[in-house]
């Protein structure tokens, strides 16, 4: 819709003297609420429209954004773009260059079977209120502190046009719904928990996840947590970790440390560096079970997208390869100075947003394990479902995970349930005491947050319980 | 010229009342920023940008709407009350609801904007190549931060009769510098430009990375003191900020969930400030959202909680009065300020027995808000201290504690204080150095 307009800045900055440009037109309109104890605290909407024009002038690139449509602002913005890369060209010591690609020339959209408004807000907000209802009733001794739900949808459109031919159209609507309650009990203390779907598409999504049913049972398996929980092994266990904290870990430990600006230092300062240097394709980092994929194009997935905002196609990535360092995540430029080919990594969050390198979908392979078989040969070892607390050092190396939802598990039987076991683990130690990974592939939703000014994009992070030999947990103080 | 951000808030709030809304408020901001990126010491990107936001508050029956729009144009903001009309009939009442507060005077906070901002505006690149140049004069490989200059109006309209309007502008400038394995990063956040400061925060990235070369060693997990930089404390005194929003208690989101206003929470010598009306603050402000005046005032003093932080909405609730930190939905810091307290880096390092000194961190999270159970992670220059010297650097620790703790267990406050805003530190603190004793420490399996 608005191809002609975005040509036109292409062509403006071409004009004057850049040798690269592209414009996209990018829009989000949103909505969410959000209830506490079944009542609805407030509604927002939210519409965020403009162009983000970027230039390569004299090999330094410039950037700058617009809210109004209006030629005269846009070709405001694409002169400012082109002064700004010139000003700092003359500071560049390795100018910035663009790998070919084929780019497309093409239109998509998510599959949205059930309309964002085939729904009132009534429903929406009773969807909520029942998440409420269903954990209120589930707990017996302890006592629900307090519950929050929250509904939000987004639409997110794209047109992208730059000045090595690429004309791409997107459409994607996502919803997710999320929410955190604390159970209190006099004697035990509180539990926490935080949990939320999310996908791309509609609101079909809502009768996969089945929220409320979904809280209802983790209440009452949380309940037991805190009321029985005991204090995890000292010595060295089988760890059989949980899907949910699988997805964390391959993208905090695979995905962030495979995206090729950062391992060149280009987010040195904000989201870090990578233990991956150059020159480290090939290397062995994990057993042979340690595979993780990230895929743009799974439908339905909450990172879902058929071209990145440079134009190029998307394709699945095999980070790690059973057990190898495998491929990097790339954009244009990245892929030129590593000698590649984009694999379509570049994602802005919006038209304010110069395109970055970004995961998308990231998980690690599933195995040919049933749970029981992953269970049945542990003698002594804890199973963490589900987490809270994370975090990983900046080169992504040492990383941590506090299970909430786990288990001890003796002669291949889960038994009692462990009270915030601490996963703390490098990355190599992780991936290379995997001995068996589950059949089951699952996945979670996150805003995955880069960039300075920070972007937040939706990825998804998934993959099978897998088990690891003989690891030291820690225990909160 | 442009029209008058206050005029075009208060056509918005008319309009919504004209429509049948039974209040309304609208706040919108014009901004232009610019940021240079640097890495590699060279500049990555220059980026620029200019915007208008609004963001409009809605009631009718109780019921409540936000909305948050950058517009392509003002009237296209006028077409989003039109929508909300239809919107409104089908929402329920909110809990919170609280009509919006009586108009209060508001004494303007002078020296919000500062020229010599505006004018480095158009040409930015120079504070860059300074703050490159200073690192690498000290021996510095490579250095990689950002600087961001931003000049924003913001103008205020309520259907109860404000109209307020305010210009600011802001520098926020971090680098990291790195040495080899080495690493500093520092950082300043001001409403203010003084190209000494950016210097400076080259100058002590440069000297931190400089300090922590040679092998850094692992410490073994267990309890030691631990000196945080200001770096540090303004990072965790933004989870305490959050955590005094009133909202955030009501959502248990907060150590402050089941402890009442006068409760000891904090060693005696803390006092923590929500610091609005110190106007070179980054995130200083004379007026909130709903047109109430701001003011500076302790969230916790000497040890004991003094108040949340209150719009009309929590207030109401919890039979408090507004705090002058809405938020139409979120009460929220504006900017914080730890008092300062009378010791030297030097002096706190030679009270340490065992303990470490952790000048970055990041990654803070928790495993429930309620008891503040929190870990974060040390990045660039940590080293370990044994009676009262540094030995060596160490690396890949973190602190994985409680917040009330550590809270509590502050024995010692810096006597010079610093102004820091950066990726991890938003909205500004202006912090010292603290001792805490008795903090666990945590490491990774290898």
């Amino acid at each position: 819709m608005h191809e002609d307009l975005l040509q036109r800045c292409v062509d403006e900055a071409l004009k004057l003297g850049a040798s690269y440009a592209e414009a996209r037109f990018h829009r989000h309109i949103g909505s969410s609420m959000f209830t506490r104890n079944g009542e609805l605290i407030g509604y927002g909407e939210s519409i965020r429209e403009g162009v983000g024009i970027r230039v390569i002038v004299n090999g330094a690139l410039g950037f700058s954004a617009s809210n109004s449509l209006s030629w005269e602002s846009l070709r405001e913005a694409v002169a400012e773009a082109v002064k700004l890369a010139r000003s700092h060209a003359k500071l560049m010591k390795r100018p910035v260059e663009l790998a070919e690609a084929r780019l497309g020339k093409a239109k998509y959209e998510a599959l949205c079977l059930k309309p964002l408004d085939s729904m009132g807000l009534e429903e929406k907000i009773a969807v909520l209120a029942e998440i409420w209802e269903r954990v209120k009733g589930a707990v017996k001794e302890a006592k629900v502190m307090t519950l929050t739900a929250s509904y939000s949808e987004d639409v997110e459109e794209k047109t992208v046009v730059n000045s090595d031919g690429a004309l791409v159209v997107s459409r994607v609507p996502r919803v997710t719904v999320g929410y955190n309650f604390v159970l209190l009990h006099p004697q035990k203390g509180t539990l926490q928990r935080r949990f939320e779907f999310g996908g791309s598409g509609g609101l079909e999504q809502l009768g996969r996840w089945k929220p409320a049913e979904h809280a209802e049972e983790e209440a009452v398996r949380l309940e037991k947590v805190l009321l029985e929980g005991v204090e995890p092994p000292k010595e060295p266990v089988d760890v059989i970790v949980g899907s949910e904290i699988v997805g964390l870990i391959v993208h905090e430990s695979c995905g962030h440390p495979s995206e090729a600006d950062r391992i060149l230092g280009r987010e040195a300062a904000q989201a870090g560096m990578s233990f991956i240097k150059p020159g480290m394709l090939g290397q062995r980092i994990g057993s042979e079970h340690a595979t993780v994929i990230d895929d743009p194009t799974i439908p339905g997935s909450y990172g879902f997208y058929l071209y990145d905002d440079e134009g190029v196609p998307a394709r699945a990535r095999y980070l790690y390869k059973n057990g190898v360092i495998n491929e990097h995540l790339h954009n244009r430029w990245t892929a030129k100075l590593f000698g590649v080919e984009s694999n379509a990594a570049a994602r802005a969050m919006d038209h304010n947003s110069e395109p970055i390198i970004r995961m998308a979908n990231t998980y690690f392979a599933p195995g040919d394990h049933t749970f029981e078989e992953l269970v049945e040969d542990v003698k002594l070892g804890v199973y963490m479902r589900s987490y809270m607390e994370w975090n990983i050092d900046d080169i992504r190396w040492g990383q941590r995970y506090v299970g909430l939802e786990a288990y001890l598990i003796e002669n291949g039987e889960i038994t009692k349930p462990v009270r915030n076991p601490a996963l703390e683990i490098t990355t190599g130690a992780f991936y290379s005491k995997v001995d068996a990974a589950g059949k089951e592939l699952r996945f979670y939703p996150g805003s995955c947050g880069k960039g300075e000014p920070m972007q937040g994009v939706p990825v998804w992070f998934g993959g099978p319980d897998v088990r690891l030999r003989s690891v030291k947990l820690g225990v909160v103080a | 010229m442009a029209e008058r951000v206050s005029d075009l808030a208060g056509a918005l709030v008319a309009e919504a009342l004209r429509r049948g809304f039974e209040e309304a408020a609208a706040l919108v901001w014009r901004s232009k920023s610019v940021m240079v990126k640097m890495f590699n010491s060279e500049i990555s990107v220059v980026q620029r940008w200019s915007s208008l936001t609004v963001s409009l508050y809605l009631a009718k029956e109780g019921r409540i709407m936000v909305s948050t729009i950058h517009p392509s144009s003002i009237e296209k903001a006028g077409a989003i009350v039109e929508r909300a009309v239809k919107v409104a009939s089908q929402l329920k009442p909110s809990m919170l609801y609280a009509p919006l507060p009586e108009p209060a005077k508001v004494e303007p906070l002078p020296g919000l904007a500062d020229k010599s901002v505006i004018d480095a505006m158009s040409e930015p690149e120079p504070l860059a190549e300074a703050m490159l140049s200073e690192a690498d004069s000290l021996g510095v490989e490579r250095a990689a931060g950002a600087i961001t200059l931003s000049l924003s109006e913001k103008g205020l309209a309520t259907s109860k009769g404000v109209k307020l309007e305010e210009e600011a502008t802001g520098v926020e400038a971090y680098l990291r510098a790195f040495i080899g394995e080495a690493s500093g990063q520092w950082a300043v956040g001001s409403r203010r430009l003084r190209p000494e400061e950016l210097r400076r925060v080259a100058r002590t990235a440069a000297e931190l990375a400089s300090q922590a070369k040679g092998e850094a060693k692992h410490v073994e997990p267990g309890t030691y003191d631990v000196v945080l930089s200001p770096m540090v404390v303004g990072n965790l005194m933004n989870l305490v900020g959050m955590m005094a929003g009133a909202l955030a208690v009501m959502m248990g989101n907060s150590i402050f969930a089941r402890v009442q206003p006068g409760s000891k929470v904090a060693a005696e010598k803390f006092t923590l400030v929500d610091d609005p009306r110190t106007p070179e603050l980054l995130g200083s402000t004379a007026f909130d959202d709903e047109g109430l005046p701001t003011a500076s005032k302790p969230i916790i003093e000497g040890g004991v909680l003094r108040t949340l932080l209150h719009n009309s909405k929590t207030a109401a609730k919890m039979q408090a009065k507004s705090t002058g930190n809405a938020g139409w939905i979120y009460p929220h810091a504006w900017t914080l300020s730890v008092k300062p307290g009378d010791a030297t880096l030097d002096e706190m390092i030679r009270e340490v027995k065992r303990g470490v000194v952790i000048t970055n961190n990041w990654y803070t999270r928790l495993q429930n808000y309620v008891e503040g159970i929190f870990s974060t992670i040390a990045r660039d220059a940590a080293f370990y201290v044994e009676n009262g010297e540094i030995k060596h650097p160490v690396t890949r620790i973190r602190i994985a504690d409680r917040l009330p703790k550590l809270l509590s267990n502050i024995e010692l406050l810096g006597k010079e204080l610093y102004d820091i805003s950066w990726w991890e530190v938003s909205p500004a603190v202006r912090a010292p150095y603290i001792l805490a004793r008795q903090i666990n420490i945590s490491r990774p399996f290898e």
